[in-house]
């Protein structure tokens, strides 16, 4: 029996380090290629044991302010987006909570299935309406974009997060008074925090890294990060992969360590509503 | 609490909102601008600080060039994008050689009326194989500025270690070579005698030019030399059965070229001349200053009779039709094609297009292949000529040589099916 129950744990580390290992390998050998000298990046057979340098991010920062200019954007971009997608999500999530009806319903469908729709299919036609507008190359379209993209997604959590706030309380403020605007803003707001937290997880992770909007729509001014690395694996003068895997760590970084230390809320957002009844 | 809600969103929080939203965007550079949709090596070799070829143009035009840079497929996108607008920003796009088809080419100004208002200096410099690649439907819509041409590099301490002493002379030499490098070298890295990659036509384009033969000739013949073709294919499949190309041959990718030539994982390639500085950089090279390169040669069987073509891909400048200011944009594109600018980016690593510039001592003390680059370059042609279904062409003519390569189809049938499967592609 004990011998069994050894095998089993046995078993089970064994899997847990397998899933480790493939989840952490790409992310070791990306930060671990970025610290190598250049010609131990690809030597044959590898070399695990080396002295670390940091050139390569001297001379990413030497060569490529760009980046750090894309870093920049994607900041603004990021943090843009999900605040808009906050507002717009909480202000939705709420009217789904607390109305019903036919046409809402069908409303919520549509939202979800806009959500389905591949992001290359509105994308082309798009572009000559953006340039129309005269919002090509803005900060503002892309977070116009990213958080458009996530309100259906958004909407539909904090709908279930706030179907859980009991009615009551939106009953007992609107007694003394309270519009539905400061009902939801210093009744339901506080209350469906963790909700929006889980939100703003899901929206920092996608704006930060998306790529295929930033292309379309970005050229110089507002060029985001993921842009600039695609432009590294340059086809012409050939690829300095120490930069490469510089830049891709610098990138990586930050949304790893906001991933780590908000996983809380992620798994909060990704299993909403499912002990519901 | 009073019944009156708290808070109200008014007209004028609601301007002021998205004002303060609008305002996030940066505020668009006063003055003249132009801007240019590049590959950032064409934005790199113009220089910067101190050797800021184009300090002068800016300063006697006034005006400041704002480059939007991509990676090649992706920038043609962009350019071809922005260009079919009502009106784009942009006043110029550089652009490859082999896409201009007659519908994209009908998308940028005619440059003939420029050229004559206001010309080029010492135009008849520019070599006339790449201005005749951007002449389309007898109308020059795009200047050279740029060029990459192919050449064998090879890497001299590995052909030592297997008791070679000169590089080939002919493709025979080349595929024995390459036999003879396929070994374990003194330091125990297993070497591939060739590595190519897979995914680009301009190695099996080369290797049926070393027999004559082509894939789609200049004037739009579909494998104007049948057998030709197959001695290409032939060779590589037997360099691929002989292990002299690696065994990962059908996911190889141009970058691994690089990788392993500068790992010694492979003896010989096939890459643009300007790829040099790059193979021997010490910093990422295991052999610098030892991979060196020669024209890649041809069979014995063309000697005397044809030169051996090598495949170059050139860029050039072109003005989009719906540019706001065609004269700026004109201005510049002279001022880029200058002899003095085309030797700074010369000597800044650019394959320059002029002739006279091959000749400059300060090139060819800087670049010890620009003689033999030159001297290919007077014989070399794109890979295919342009024509709106060259993309799928072109995917599947690597898809039949790939089934070839591998074995898992007889070269000859391999050929039938590629000029089965293009006929309909090509051009009436």
């Amino acid at each position: 029996m004990r011998a069994e129950r050894l095998l089993i744990g046995l078993g089970k580390a064994l899997a847990v380090a397998a899933i480790l290992f493939w989840s952490l390998f790409p992310i070791l050998f990306i930060a671990m290629s970025s610290l190598k000298p250049g010609q131990d990046i690809f030597a044959v057979p590898p070399k695990w044991l080396f002295t670390p340098t940091f050139k390569h991010y001297a001379e990413l920062w030497r060569s490529w302010g760009v980046f750090f200019e894309g870093l920049l954007n994607s900041l603004l971009i990021t943090v843009g987006a999900t605040l808009l997608a906050i507002v717009a999500s909480a202000c939705a999530g709420y009217v789904y909570s607390r109305n019903s009806g036919r046409w809402l319903g069908a409303s919520l469908l549509g939202l979800i299935v806009v959500r389905l729709i591949p992001p290359i299919v509105v994308t082309l036609p798009l572009f000559p309406i953006v340039n129309w507008l005269g919002l090509s190359d803005t900060h503002l379209v892309l977070i116009l974009l990213y958080a458009t993209f996530f309100v259906s997604l958004g909407t539909v959590l904090m709908r279930t997060f706030m179907d859980q706030i009991p009615r009551e309380l939106d009953e007992a403020a609107a007694m003394d008074g309270a519009s539905r605007l400061t009902i939801l803003r210093k009744v339901i707001a506080p209350l469906a925090m963790p909700g929006m937290l889980a939100v703003a997880v899901f929206v920092i992770v996608f704006s930060w890294n998306e790529f295929l909007f930033a292309f379309i729509f970005t050229a110089t001014k507002a060029k985001t990060a993921p842009l600039v690395i695609s432009e590294m694996i340059g086809s012409i003068d050939g690829v300095d992969w120490g930069i490469l895997f510089a830049a891709a760590t610098v990138q990586l970084v930050p949304v790893l360590l906001f991933v780590v230390f908000m996983n809380r809320y992620l798994v909060a957002g990704l299993t909403a509503g499912s002990t519901k009844g | 609490m009073s019944n009156k809600p708290e808070t109200k969103l008014t007209r004028r929080a609601f301007s002021a909102g998205v004002a303060a939203a609008l305002a996030i965007g940066p505020a668009r550079a006063a003055g003249k601008t132009l801007n240019v949709l590049s590959h950032k090596v064409h934005q790199t070799v113009l220089g910067s600080g101190d050797g800021d070829l184009m300090a002068g143009w800016r300063k006697a035009n006034d005006a400041e060039i704002a480059f939007a840079t991509f990676d090649s497929n992706p920038l043609q996108d962009r350019l071809f994008r922005e260009a079919s607008l009502k009106e784009t920003e942009y006043g110029v796009g550089y652009l490859i050689d082999n896409r201009p088809t007659s519908q994209i080419a009908a998308l940028f100004e005619p440059l003939g009326p420029y050229q004559d208002k206001d010309a080029i200096e010492d135009f008849g410099d520019i070599a006339p194989g790449l201005v005749q690649g951007m002449t389309v439907d007898g109308k020059l819509i795009g200047i050279p500025v740029r060029h990459a041409t192919q050449g064998l590099f090879y890497n001299e301490a590995l052909l030592e270690e297997a008791g070679i002493t000169a590089p080939p002379a002919t493709l025979e030499e080349l595929i024995e070579q390459a036999k003879k490098t396929t070994f374990t070298a003194k330091a125990g890295t297993p070497v591939t005698g060739m590595v190519l990659a897979s995914d680009l036509a301009v190695f099996p384009v080369m290797f049926a030019r070393a027999y004559g033969g082509d894939f789609i000739s200049p004037d739009l013949k579909l494998v104007p030399n049948r057998e030709a073709l197959e001695q290409g294919l032939s060779a590589l499949r037997g360099m691929f059965e002989a292990g002299s190309l690696p065994r990962s041959y059908a996911t190889t990718k141009n970058d691994d070229q690089v990788t392993w030539l500068q790992q010694g994982r492979a003896a010989f390639t096939v890459l643009p001349f300007a790829r040099g500085a790059q193979l021997n950089n010490a910093e990422q090279s295991k052999f610098p200053g030892k991979i060196k390169a020669v024209p890649f040669p041809g069979s014995k069987a063309i000697e005397g009779k044809m030169p051996m073509a090598s495949v170059v891909e050139a860029w050039a400048m072109a003005i989009p039709k719906n540019a706001k200011d065609k004269a700026l944009a004109w201005s510049f594109i002279k001022e880029v094609s200058s002899k003095r600018v085309t030797l700074g980016m010369a000597l800044n690593g650019n394959g320059p297009v002029r002739v006279s510039t091959y000749a400059d001592e300060k090139l060819k003390a800087g670049n010890a292949l620009a003689a033999v680059e030159a001297k290919v370059l007077a014989t070399a042609r794109g890979a295919f000529p342009p024509f709106p279904e060259a993309a799928r062409a072109q995917a599947t003519f690597l898809e039949e040589v790939q089934l070839a390569v591998l074995g898992r189809k007889p070269v000859k049938d391999a050929v039938s099916a590629i000029i089965e499967r293009v006929k309909p592609m090509m051009p009436a």
